[in-house]
């Protein structure tokens, strides 16, 4: 995984981002404190230069030089750890007084009581202190009597604090390297989760549906993705494959009418005939088209119904009413060919729908059970109110279905043996179950032993009972 | 009848005003909405067929500014393949009819023919009659050549609305609608049985026939065939 990739996850830019931000704050601040804490300090060194200036002089002014060489004994003594440093020297020259060993700068510091920074060398000093050699504030005056006196004091708190601040800074700068380091690692392990993901989508775009986004035994946020991806993927697979069904079905379904329609009417044309042989043929093509056009539309139909676009053309309507005209439109054809078409507790039942689609759905189940009735068969349409459904049952006694073919019969094309030779598309009994799942109808088929049961159930709305 | 055609599919708008020509109509043809609109408001047509889909304007708002301009004129709008929830749609916007593609011409022609009697004043006579076929809306008594005939109420129902709409073909499908009021596509011959039944009672035995099968269509009511 190359760098500029890295930059582009959001993990690293976000860490990257929060990073600069906050170096920016804490340098900031770092370099506040340092500022601040070095001109207190110093100020806190010079006041205390001064003050002690002035106690020695007093001292002086009111017992002379042995007084003077008190108050700075005493000074010296008053503090334990040997930052001050002090040096007084009589009119003949000779150190009375101190802890300096020599005048710094012999010449240079001027005896006005001012303060000014001195370079003290060590051999100056009776100790050996850390930061010898350096610039440190120095305060001289001529007694009256002839003699000097110097004051100084060590720069070493200063320098403490610098070197606290140097370590804060490079503390700071580890954590921003060790940070920087982090988020290459969050970075890279989060790009090698995605690129799982996108590697298996790429590979199923590249057509291998079958393919399925690995789930680690983390059962992160990544896992829950790739879980729901997956579940994605099984209903698209799935989608498509009855697709692919559905598309053969059609093709296979379509080319047997469509190459009979177009050879009958290039085999007329094959040599002149008399007018109403053209007239006769055209009117089968026609008739045949016509065939073709319902299948289609047919399949449109159950295609609109499965994606429940038909929400707009809902009505109240009774069940019971429209079982009763549908009784009445089909009882003449019944009895036409000798069935027998009768009704049980057909009653009032309100119901929320698509009439004209319920009516299709039943249309379509009385035309196959007057289809597979034989002679003096009997067909019953039953209607029956329980607590929470309504329950429509279309009995025949003709040859039934096989137990094993009951979930097939439902899918498009479907035709069963014995009854190819009857008219009918095989999408009869799909439009009737994409209707009764519009509805949030359960369908059955049963055993009426012998026969076929089909069992609609519509749930009841609960304030209609 | 004045037909206006506005249909932007050269070849459907071609064979469509050729049948319509043929079958003894005057069609005049606009090939996007802005054009139908214009034409339909500025000439008198008896009917309208105006696809769905088309470019500049389409059929639903051409409808509908007809009607803002208070232009009465029936309406049937076709559909392109996979449009059916528009029914409700294109019926709400002011269209009178509606038919999905693929449609058969003899239906679009039934249909056309039944919108535009459709506009006339409604008949409510209380004596219908072709020939010698008479019926009493009343009495619910049927005579044919001066002999009662016994319907079923179902009979009589389709018989009444065939007479109210005498020498008019109609389809199977519209004979659903219209008689029995659900707009479904049976898939055996129920509406045959009913029309054999009836045309077994008012026609066996007496000439000439006056209930006819017009091939690959439906049927129709008339004195002559």
């Amino acid at each position: 995984m190359r760098l500029p990739e890295l930059y582009k996850t959001t993990a690293f830019r976000l860490a990257l981002r929060y990073l600069l931000v906050y170096a920016l704050l804490l340098g900031t601040a770092l370099a506040l404190f340092a500022l601040v804490t070095n001109l207190l300090v110093s100020a806190k060194i010079r006041d205390d230069l001064k003050q002690s200036l002035s106690t020695i002089e007093r001292e002086f002014d009111r017992e002379g030089i042995a007084g003077a060489q008190l108050a700075v004994k005493r000074l010296l003594e008053a503090e334990e750890g040997g930052d001050r440093f002090v040096l007084l020297i009589d009119a003949e020259e000779r150190i009375v007084g101190g802890n300096l060993l020599r005048w710094p700068a012999e010449s240079g510091i001027a005896l006005d009581g001012k303060l000014e920074n001195v370079w003290i060398e060590a051999n100056h000093l009776p100790v050996s202190v850390d930061d010898d050699e350096v610039y440190w504030p120095v305060i001289a005056t001529a007694l009256s009597d002839g003699s000097r006196l110097l004051l100084s004091h060590s720069v070493e708190q200063v320098e403490t604090l610098n070197e606290l601040v140097e370590l804060l800074v490079e503390v700071l700068g580890a954590a921003i390297l060790l940070s920087v380091v982090m988020s290459i690692a969050i970075g890279r392990a989060i790009l090698r989760r995605i690129d799982v993901v996108s590697d298996t989508t790429a590979e199923i775009m590249a057509g291998d549906l079958s393919r399925r986004i690995e789930v680690s035994s983390r059962n992160d946020e990544f896992d829950t993705l790739a879980c729901r991806l997956n579940a994605m993927l099984d209903k698209i697979q799935a989608l498509v494959g009855s697709m692919r069904d559905v598309t053969d079905n059609v093709a296979h379904d379509l080319r047997s009418p469509l190459t009979r329609l177009r050879n009958h009417l290039e085999i007329t044309l094959l040599e002149p005939r008399e007018v109403d042989e053209y007239r006769e043929v055209i009117g089968k093509a026609v008739e045949d088209a016509e065939a073709l056009i319902n299948t289609f539309n047919s399949l449109l139909k159950i295609a609109q119904v499965e994606s429940g676009n038909h929400r707009e053309e809902w009505s109240h309507f009774d069940l019971g009413a429209l079982v009763k005209d549908l009784v009445n439109i089909y009882r003449p054809l019944a009895e036409e060919s000798r069935r027998c078409l009768y009704t049980r507790g057909i009653a009032r039942y309100p119901v929320f729908g698509n009439r004209d689609l319920l009516a299709q759905a039943l249309s379509n189940l009385l035309d196959n059970a007057l289809k597979y009735t034989a002679a003096d068969g009997e067909v019953l349409l039953a209607l029956e109110g329980f607590e929470n459904w309504i329950e429509l049952r279309v009995v025949d006694n003709g040859p039934g279905i096989p137990a094993s073919e009951h979930e097939r019969v439902f899918e498009r094309f479907t035709r069963l043996e014995g009854s190819r030779n009857l008219p009918g598309n095989g999408l009869g009994l799909s439009l009737v179950k994409a209707t009764c799942q519009l509805h949030k109808a359960s369908i059955e088929l049963r055993d009426a032993d012998p026969g076929l049961a089909v069992i609609i159930r519509f749930p009841r709305p609960v304030s209609k009972k | 009848m004045r037909i206006l055609l506005v249909e932007d599919d050269q070849e459907a708008a071609a064979y469509l005003s050729k049948g319509l020509r043929e079958s003894g109509n005057t069609v005049d043809q606009a090939v996007d909405g802005n054009e139908g609109l214009h034409l339909a408001l500025s000439l008198a047509y008896d009917v309208l067929v105006v696809d769905r889909m088309l470019p500049g304007r389409d059929g639903l708002s051409l409808i509908a500014m007809l009607r803002v301009g208070r232009i009465q004129t029936p309406v049937l709008v076709l559909s392109a393949l996979g449009e059916v929830d528009d029914r409700v749609a294109g019926l709400q916007a002011g269209g009178d009819d509606y038919l999905v593609k693929p449609y058969a011409f003899s239906e679009l022609l039934a249909r056309l023919e039944a919108l535009t009697r459709r506009a006339l004043p409604h008949q409510d006579e209380l004596t219908l009659a072709v020939a010698d076929l008479h019926m009493d809306t009343q009495s619910h008594e049927v005579k044919r050549a001066g002999r009662k005939v016994h319907l079923q109420p179902m009979e009589f129902r389709l018989l009444e609305f065939l007479l109210r709409k005498p020498n008019r073909v109609f389809t199977r499908t519209m004979l659903l609608e219209q008689v029995w009021g659900y707009h479904f596509n049976p898939q055996t011959n129920v509406i045959d049985v009913h029309i054999s039944r009836l045309r077994r009672k008012i026609d066996n035995g007496f000439t000439p026939a006056l209930l006819h099968t017009v091939r690959g269509t439906g049927y129709k009511l008339s004195a002559s065939p």
